[in-house]
């Protein structure tokens, strides 16, 4: 049917195309421009306009920018997939947890996560510094990985909570019969049935780990565990004109969340539509 | 030996009793069914039963084990109690084969391997399904997925069975055909089986006894032909059987020495055998039920008094086959009867003769059967 559609567009068809490719194409021109001139040198980004290809393409401000960003890539990195893992374990173990082992209060403590993910960063901002001070964790990517673990478990609860809602209970109770407890229920059925919310949750955990600036900014103002994102707005200042250099910075700050997207969008799309139809 | 007795067991959820106040026995090697509609509590106590909720009040005892009890405080883990349990929606694991599923009990109380595997394999020849062991659950039919969950259940050498509307998801020729498969398996094993069904011919068919419940409490405990023909109340009487029994409102009265069911539009005369045990109730409003095998086409020419045979007119026949359905009046008042065959057509009368003697007799106030 969509096949047919396609080869007799009627007007509205095309019309509706044309806006669509006008809007992708609005899309993709900044990371079109960004990917133009990191490949520009100098002279190229005086002489030629932004979204046209470099005249002598050269690949030395993506090299300058990796050296200046090699070890916040590496931090920011560490934190996220840790982090990552982290709040997606616990996630998904809280969403077991308020799903089929209902106690009393589960429903209050369910409610407690939910409004922990409205509570904007900025306002415990002061408390977190103090907290994380306190612990010794300050200019640490420990700290860091505490930090997103701890907010990041809201969301990744939630996401949980709604999967196994759709599990039968009746699974868990043929395991209960069968001998198995709490733990091993997770362990042996619970996981192993939890392929798609993770990809979900983890996707959505790496993307918004790897693309926090505030909590990098203000946890981790030294070089030991500063993040990329906070790498990346430091390139700005440094010297005045090299745009190149600040874009083959952003096109390196880019690259792990598009290779994330990449491997597993499969997976991801498949996750959203999870709930939707019924296995 | 493994009986099962439950004393006064009570499971109330927040404002209203899922069950109350039960008792119930529950002879070694029976084959018992819980029969009732939806949300009469009939899963609640066999969930509870299976350890997979705590009960408000009573005592459950599996053999001679004491397995819950509200007032000592006593919950044995399902586990512990030596049951197995097969659910309505089979809740086979979906993510392992067809052997880890029937191993998984055996693998979870750490028996060792090569055991499971002469175990699981001699349970699933027993089912038939020995060539899908490696399957994945996806990969199954229905009925190959109810074999399966059945395999995960036998294959502890469970105490007890407890099966909570196996058939309900299968179509209705694989329905017929399992369930005589089910009831030979446990004839064969001999283990004692609590099933619950809403399905009246299920539990007809399979059951050596059954308990009808409704809103949480019990209507009447029996055999099958306990049940059938003499129902205790008017619950059990209109729940058993198809077509239903049909009600009829009357009032006794005594004429001339007989005892008479009047129901306005005609008089029904009782058998004296009969009448003698309802004498006490001439002048109570009753409700009368006749099944509808109990009525019969008389044969005797129209304007003969014959006793108990009344001019209906017939709305609609239905042939189902084996038996023609009459859907007939009488003056006002509804009737349905099964009959062999008849030359009337739909909108004619036609005589049909009341069977006295197969008569139910129903207090209207308490709905408890008189007679």
């Amino acid at each position: 049917m969509e096949g047919k559609g396609l080869r007799f567009p009627k007007p509205r068809r095309i019309v509706l195309y044309f806006v669509l490719v006008v809007f992708v194409f609005l899309f993709l021109l900044p990371l079109w421009t960004d990917f133009t001139t990191s490949f520009k040198s100098i002279h190229d980004i005086i002489y030629t306009v932004p979204v046209e290809l470099p005249s002598s393409p050269t690949i030395d401000p993506l090299i300058t920018a990796f050296n200046i960003m090699e070890r916040p890539l590496l931090n920011s990195l560490t934190f996220t997939v840790v982090a990552m893992i982290f709040s997606c374990l616990l996630g998904s173990i809280n969403g077991y947890i308020l799903t089929k082992i209902k106690f009393r209060g589960s429903n209050t403590v369910f409610l407690l996560f939910a409004i922990g993910i409205f509570i904007p960063y900025q306002a415990v901002l002061v408390p977190l510094v103090l907290t994380i001070s306190k612990l010794g964790l300050y200019n640490t990517v420990g700290g860091l990985i505490l930090t997103h673990t701890a907010y990041g478990i809201t969301i990744t609860t939630l996401l949980f909570r709604n999967f196994y809602g759709l599990l039968p209970d009746s699974l868990i109770m043929a395991a209960k019969v069968d001998g198995a407890g709490t733990w091993t229920i997770y362990r042996r059925i619970v996981l192993p049935l939890s392929l798609l919310p993770f990809v979900v949750a983890a996707v959505f955990q790496f993307t918004s780990i790897w693309n926090d600036f505030l909590f990098g900014v203000t946890l981790a103002r030294g070089s030991e565990a500063m993040p990329a994102s906070v790498a990346l707005a430091n390139l700005k200042g440094t010297t005045a004109f090299n745009y190149n250099v600040q874009m083959a910075g952003a096109l390196w700050y880019a690259l792990p969340v598009l290779i994330i997207y990449l491997v597993l969008g499969k997976y991801l799309i498949r996750g959203y539509m999870a709930g939707a139809i019924k296995g | 030996m493994v009986n099962i007795t439950a004393k006064n067991l009570t499971k109330k959820y927040k404002n209203t009793i899922a069950v109350k106040d039960l008792n119930l026995q529950i002879k070694d090697k029976e084959f018992f069914v819980f029969l009732g509609p939806s949300g009469c509590g009939k899963t609640t106590t066999l969930f509870a039963i299976a350890g997979l909720i705590k009960i408000d009040a009573g005592e459950i005892w599996i053999g001679d084990e004491l397995v819950s009890s509200a007032e000592k405080g006593i919950h044995k883990a399902p586990q512990e109690r030596g049951i197995a349990m097969v659910f309505q929606d089979y809740a086979i694991y979906p993510h392992m084969t067809v052997f880890d599923n029937i191993a998984f009990p055996l693998t979870i109380s750490k028996v060792k391997k090569d055991e499971i595997e002469a175990r699981v394999k001699k349970t699933a020849e027993l089912l038939g399904i020995s060539h899908l062991l490696n399957r994945k659950p996806r990969q199954l039919s229905g009925g190959q997925r109810q074999r399966v969950a059945l395999g995960r259940a036998m294959v502890r050498r469970p105490k007890v069975f407890l099966m909570d509307e196996p058939l309900a998801n299968l179509d209705a020729k694989l329905r017929v055909q399992t369930r005589i498969e089910l009831k030979k398996l446990q004839l064969d094993t001999g283990v004692t089986t609590i099933y619950v069904t809403h399905d009246q011919v299920e539990a007809m068919t399979m059951a050596d006894r059954i308990m009808v419940q409704k809103d949480g409490e019990v209507e009447q405990i029996g055999t099958p032909d306990e049940l059938y023909n003499h129902p205790s109340n008017l619950f059990v009487a209109g729940f058993i059987g198809s077509p239903e029994m049909n009600f009829i409102n009357c009032t006794l009265i005594e004429e001339n020495k007989g005892l008479y069911l009047d129901a306005k539009e005609f008089k029904i005369s009782l058998p004296t055998k009969m009448a003698s045990e309802l004498r006490s109730y001439i002048g109570t409003e009753t409700i009368m039920g006749i099944r509808p095998e109990d009525l019969h086409e008389s044969e005797s020419a129209e304007g003969t008094t014959q006793e108990n045979a009344f001019r209906m007119k017939i709305n609609l026949i239905e042939p189902v086959g084996p038996y023609m359905l009459l859907h007939l009046n009488l003056g006002q008042i509804p009737i349905v009867a099964t009959v062999k065959e008849t030359k009337a057509k739909a909108g004619q009368g036609v005589i049909m003769e009341m069977d006295a003697s197969k008569i139910h007799v129903f207090d209207k106030k308490t709905t408890n059967a008189i007679i």
